[in-house]
């Protein structure tokens, strides 16, 4: 093969996996599943699973917040859909939320979630248009998981009992 | 050297160090990059390498090379200065007293090894029981004794030795594939350097005669 095609193949085949590795080295992906997905993300590939995404839904209105969040899961298993991300945060608010108190833990997962999808939405800006839904922007979702998670004074309010979960 | 071997097979091999070397498996897989420290020593190795000759930057970048085999020649370059930063810092404990003490070995070495100017084949020997020796000492020897599982004796042990160390020497314990793919990680990288353009052996060097040293018949 001719020197000069040679060269020019190699120095491709390098710059593209630098860039791979550096991409990984980026983004940190935990499976194989945000491997790839991240990477057809990047030319504007990935697609979600929407049957599953149809089921996670299902379970979410009908307060099943748990098979709601494994069909999310299973719908954007690379994590690269914005309005999926959302909706499995907001399954662990709904969760979490309690009359009396609301539970860390579930809060704490709901916020990663609702900030992975804020960095995914365009521009940070995620609203959704549901009807009958309480809270319809991710910027809403955060605020109200981010109160959750600190104590004060209106927290010790007897009126706090009564008031309607979003 | 084939066009093939520095345009391709090394930059990839080299590159290949620098991602395995920086994976840690475990429950969450992470992907370490090298410290600013290993930067440095990565500097220093490579100063080694050219100073014995085991590797001779004039002869993949030059004047006289086309503009395309320069550049593979800087790539290639810059994957070996990286792939040698990952090396130190997979080989340097994550954490405490034996972190400081590797790091510090690990410079002393290298000034050494450039104030002895030794010879290719010295380097590419003295470099393989650097890296073997401190693969034995991280993965094997601290990992015993930072196992928690381990029998009475590691535990006597561990208890003495952070007695002494008050706590500073016990490391996190690493996932048991973490050794197998350090020692790959190294085998890669000493072949990557054994296969790097050295010096040219005397005997094919040039004689350039030049007119006027020719004596008249």
């Amino acid at each position: 093969m001719n020197e000069t095609v040679v060269r020019a193949a190699g120095l491709g085949i390098t710059i593209v996996y630098a860039a791979l590795i550096a991409w990984l080295f980026v983004r940190q992906p935990a499976t194989f599943a945000e491997v790839t997905g991240g990477l057809t993300s990047a030319v504007g590939a990935y697609r979600i699973d929407q049957q599953a995404f149809d089921d996670g839904m299902r379970y979410f209105r009908s307060d099943q917040f748990s098979e709601a969040r494994a069909a999310f899961e299973r719908a954007d298993p690379a994590r690269r859909d914005a309005l999926t991300q959302f909706y499995i945060g907001y399954a662990f608010y709904r969760q979490g939320w309690g009359r009396f108190y609301s539970d860390d833990r579930l809060y704490r997962e709901g916020l990663e979630a609702v900030n992975r999808a804020i960095a995914l939405a365009p521009e940070g800006r995620l609203v959704v248009e549901e009807p009958g839904q309480e809270i319809r922007t991710a910027d809403e979702l955060k605020a109200e998981l981010e109160r959750g998670l600190v104590v004060e004074p209106s927290d010790f309010n007897p009126a706090r009992v009564i008031r309607p979960r979003r | 050297m084939t066009a093939a071997r520095e345009a391709i097979y090394l930059p990839v091999l080299l590159l290949t160090v620098t991602l395995l070397g920086g994976l840690r498996p475990g429950a969450a897989v992470l992907l370490t990059p090298p410290s600013l420290f290993s930067l440095i020593l990565a500097v220093l190795l490579v100063g080694v390498l050219v100073q014995s000759g085991a590797f001779v930057p004039l002869r993949v970048m030059n004047g006289s090379r086309p503009a395309l085999a320069n550049l593979n020649g800087g790539v290639l370059v810059a994957a070996l200065l990286v792939a040698s930063a990952q090396m130190f810092s997979l080989l340097t404990p994550d954490t405490g007293l034996p972190r400081v003490l590797f790091s510090v070995y690990f410079l002393v070495l290298m000034i050494n090894t450039m104030a002895a100017s030794p010879d290719r084949v010295r380097v590419l020997r003295s470099l393989a029981v650097t890296f073997g020796a401190a693969f034995v000492v991280k993965f094997i020897v601290l990992d015993a004794l930072s196992d928690p599982a381990g029998g009475r004796l590691t535990r006597l042990l561990q208890v003495l030795f952070e007695g002494v160390t008050l706590g500073a020497l016990t490391q996190d314990v690493q996932h048991p594939a973490a050794g197998y793919l350090a020692f790959l990680v190294i085998v890669m990288f000493l072949v990557a350097v054994a296969l790097l353009l050295s010096a040219l052996p005397s005997a094919s060097r040039a004689i350039v005669v030049r007119e006027a040293d020719v004596p008249e018949a």
